[in-house]
């Protein structure tokens, strides 16, 4: 069974649908990529598996090993194991980097049975981790993502996702902002995290960053639908052909 | 007839003759003050709902209650400061009870040179002179009528005075208000002095014992000379069915600072007023505060900074939480001279709606009339953001742990404004675990 299975999903914004019937089956250890025009409802799909409000789902069903996420709050999606990279990560003064992280990962390991994560050890954790996505240790002290430059924000995005261990992660737009190093940074964060058990789902309009993120699947969203999915060849030929044939396709 | 809009109240010659012969009597000084503020509180009353700057704040509730002086009631003892009375390491502990100070309660040290304090009773008895120049000059009786109602009755407080130079220290004035099995009422009057060049950290904690209602009408004045500091940090945390009117009166000399913070976190009705005059150049005036209210609950905090001379700076940052049907007031005047060019003066209030129950009010007033100057000032109430809701709730932590973290991280920017960093953990402790009870 897939570990994520999207299933003719129609999703509505104010009476105005937005996805159209989108099918996806993604196993453990794949990594799937979405790629299309701006405006095609890309963000739209990864709101929706995230549970954010204001959408209306008229359609369809996503299950998450076996679990109907639909049905699940935001936060005990996260604790299921699912993880979204923002596009745009909110700034939220006043809330320490840390204060939230470790809140973060105690929520999860209460729901695991562990017990509180220790201060040292989180320390020495987040340490690590910072090291290898090339964070500054003292960003941790920052509030969250406030004056958080964009490649900050992307960091700290892969720096959450790292330290909460997801099964399954979408990222939306990870790329957009970010320098040749960054992105460098950013990918090798996400392959540190590939892994037999876990599956990723990475949305992107460019296909540079799957340069560095190689998939085992590209689709091509369009108009609200997958009008064609493939290898990560596809990718390239999108890259040398653009959108223009799917737009009027959709 | 009175005039219109202003209420009738319970502190009028029945009042006068219980509490009896008060302290310092026999000046004809301190008579003459209490006799004046007694002529204002019998001629107008308290201040009604048509009076502009008590519009939000009605005294309706309070003029009901059948309040007696607090100094005769016989049937109140109170052994241990109460558990809600944060501890703030190194600070003297001064203690009164219903405004009356408790040596039993007080931490019984020595003064350190440079510093003196003692009780206003004591004081008002045997060395009136010490208080003549510091005593009823400030808090004009007139134009604040809490400080009529409080010159009228004061019996008792507690006197700082810093000398020149004085290089510090902290002392705690907790104020425990505790009715019998009648309605009290107590005035107590502070007075802080710092002279030039002194240094000096009052933190005042205001807490009640349930029981009957009672008010706490304290008055503070406070005038700091040339060069010298004050941090003044404010805690009322009365009890629910209690009535907290106070009002403080600060004169800044030139160079001279003052640095206060005001956390209201109840009281039935509270109003903290805080009037400051900016008489010397080059001074700096800090008001910044944080009230949590929920309940009935109504706290009101109303200042007035008053730019008299050139190049004084002010800042003001009030945040503020609301739940239940609780009420929160906030008004800030700042008024400008002609001559006070150079001001730099600043003020922001935002508070935070936890419900849909509770009404905030909030009137900033720039009043300027000088022209080359800077002034700016804002307000905003709203609810939590759901975005940011979204994204804590987006990595495991549920909604009310999210509310919680999202509703500190509000207060936090009000709660980093304390600068001494021992009252800043322990007011911190005391927002937290109200952010606790409200979740558990």
């Amino acid at each position: 069974m897939a570990l994520i299975e999207i299933n003719n999903l129609h999703v509505s914004v104010q009476g105005k649908e937005i996805l159209k019937g989108i099918s996806l089956s993604i196993n453990a250890g794949e990594v799937h990529a979405i790629m299309g025009p701006n405006g095609t409802g890309k963000s739209t799909l990864s709101n929706i598996i995230a549970g954010r409000d204001g959408y209306q789902i008229t359609q369809g069903s996503v299950t998450f090993d076996g679990q109907d996420l639909l049905a699940m709050e935001p936060d005990a999606r996260a604790r299921a194991g699912v993880f979204l990279a923002f596009q745009y990560p909110v700034e939220i003064p006043g809330v320490s980097t840390s204060a939230f992280l470790k809140t973060a990962i105690n929520a999860k390991r209460r729901d695991q049975g562990k017990p509180e994560i220790d201060a040292m050890e989180f320390l020495k954790l987040v340490k690590a981790k910072n090291k290898a996505l090339g964070i500054p240790d003292d960003m941790i002290k920052r509030p969250l993502n406030v004056g958080f430059s964009g490649g900050e924000k992307k960091r700290a995005e892969v720096l959450q996702m790292t330290l909460l261990e997801p099964r399954f992660a979408v990222l939306d737009e990870t790329d957009s902002g970010l320098d040749i190093d960054a992105l460098k940074v950013v990918s090798d964060g996400v392959n540190a995290l590939r892994d037999p058990s876990r599956a990723f789902l990475v949305i992107t309009h460019y296909q540079r960053l799957l340069n560095y993120i190689v998939p085992d699947h590209v689709h091509v969203m369009a108009g609200g639908r997958i009008v064609k999915s493939g290898g990560k060849e596809l990718a390239h030929e999108l890259e040398a052909e653009g959108y223009a044939k799917y737009s009027t396709a959709a | 007839m009175r005039a219109t809009g202003l209420l009738d109240h319970p502190f009028r010659e029945a009042y006068a003759a219980k509490l009896g012969a008060l302290p310092g009597a026999t000046q004809a000084w301190v008579d003459g003050l209490r006799q004046t503020a007694r002529g204002i509180l019998n001629a107008s009353g308290l201040p009604g709902p048509k009076i502009e700057t008590w519009k939000f704040t009605g005294l309706g509730d309070l003029a009901k209650v059948p309040f007696g002086p607090a100094a005769c009631a016989q049937d109140i003892d109170v052994r241990d400061i109460p558990l809600g009375v944060p501890r703030i390491a190194g600070a003297r502990r001064i203690v009164l009870v219903n405004g009356v100070l408790s040596e039993a309660l007080s931490d019984v040290i020595a003064d350190p040179a440079g510093l003196r304090i003692a009780s206003l009773k004591y004081l008002l008895a045997r060395e009136p002179q010490t208080l003549k120049p510091i005593l009823g000059g400030l808090a004009a009786s007139g134009s604040l009528p809490l400080a009529a109602l409080n010159t009228a009755y004061m019996a008792d407080g507690v006197v700082i005075l810093a000398d020149k130079d004085f290089p510090g220290t902290t002392l705690h004035i907790i104020s425990i208000g505790a009715a019998g099995s009648d309605p009290v009422a107590f005035h107590p009057r502070h007075l802080i002095s710092l002279a030039a060049g002194a240094r000096l950290t009052v933190i005042e904690t205001h807490v009640g014992l349930p029981g009957q209602s009672y008010l706490a009408n304290p008055v503070t004045e406070i005038s700091v000379a040339q060069n010298a500091s004050l941090k003044r940090y404010v805690m009322v945390a009365d009890d629910n069915d209690a009535f907290h009117l106070a009002a403080a009166s600060v004169s800044l000399a030139a160079h001279s600072s003052l640095d206060a913070f005001h956390l209201g976190l109840g009281g039935g009705k509270v109003r903290q007023e805080v009037n400051v005059s900016i008489n010397g150049e080059e001074a700096d005036c800090r008001i910044n505060g944080l009230y949590a209210l929920n309940g009935k609950q109504h706290h009101d905090l109303t200042t007035v900074i008053d730019h008299a001379v050139p190049h004084g700076t002010s800042s003001q940052l009030v945040k503020g939480v609301v739940d239940g049907a609780s009420h929160a007031v906030f008004q800030g005047r700042i008024h400008v001279a002609k001559d006070a060019q150079k001001t730099d003066a600043r003020q922001l209030h935002k508070a935070l709606f936890l419900s849909k129950g509770p009404a905030v009010d909030c009137k900033p007033e720039l009043e300027i009339f000088a022209d080359d100057v800077q002034c700016a000032h804002g307000a905003a109430t709203g609810e939590l953001d759901p975005n940011h809701l979204f994204y804590l709730m987006a990595r495991g932590i549920d909604r009310d742990a999210a509310r919680a973290l999202l509703v500190a991280g509000f207060l936090e920017d009000a709660i980093v404004t304390i600068t001494d960093e021992t009252v800043r953990a322990a007011f911190s402790n005391v927002v937290q675990s109200w952010l606790k009870r409200r979740t558990a």
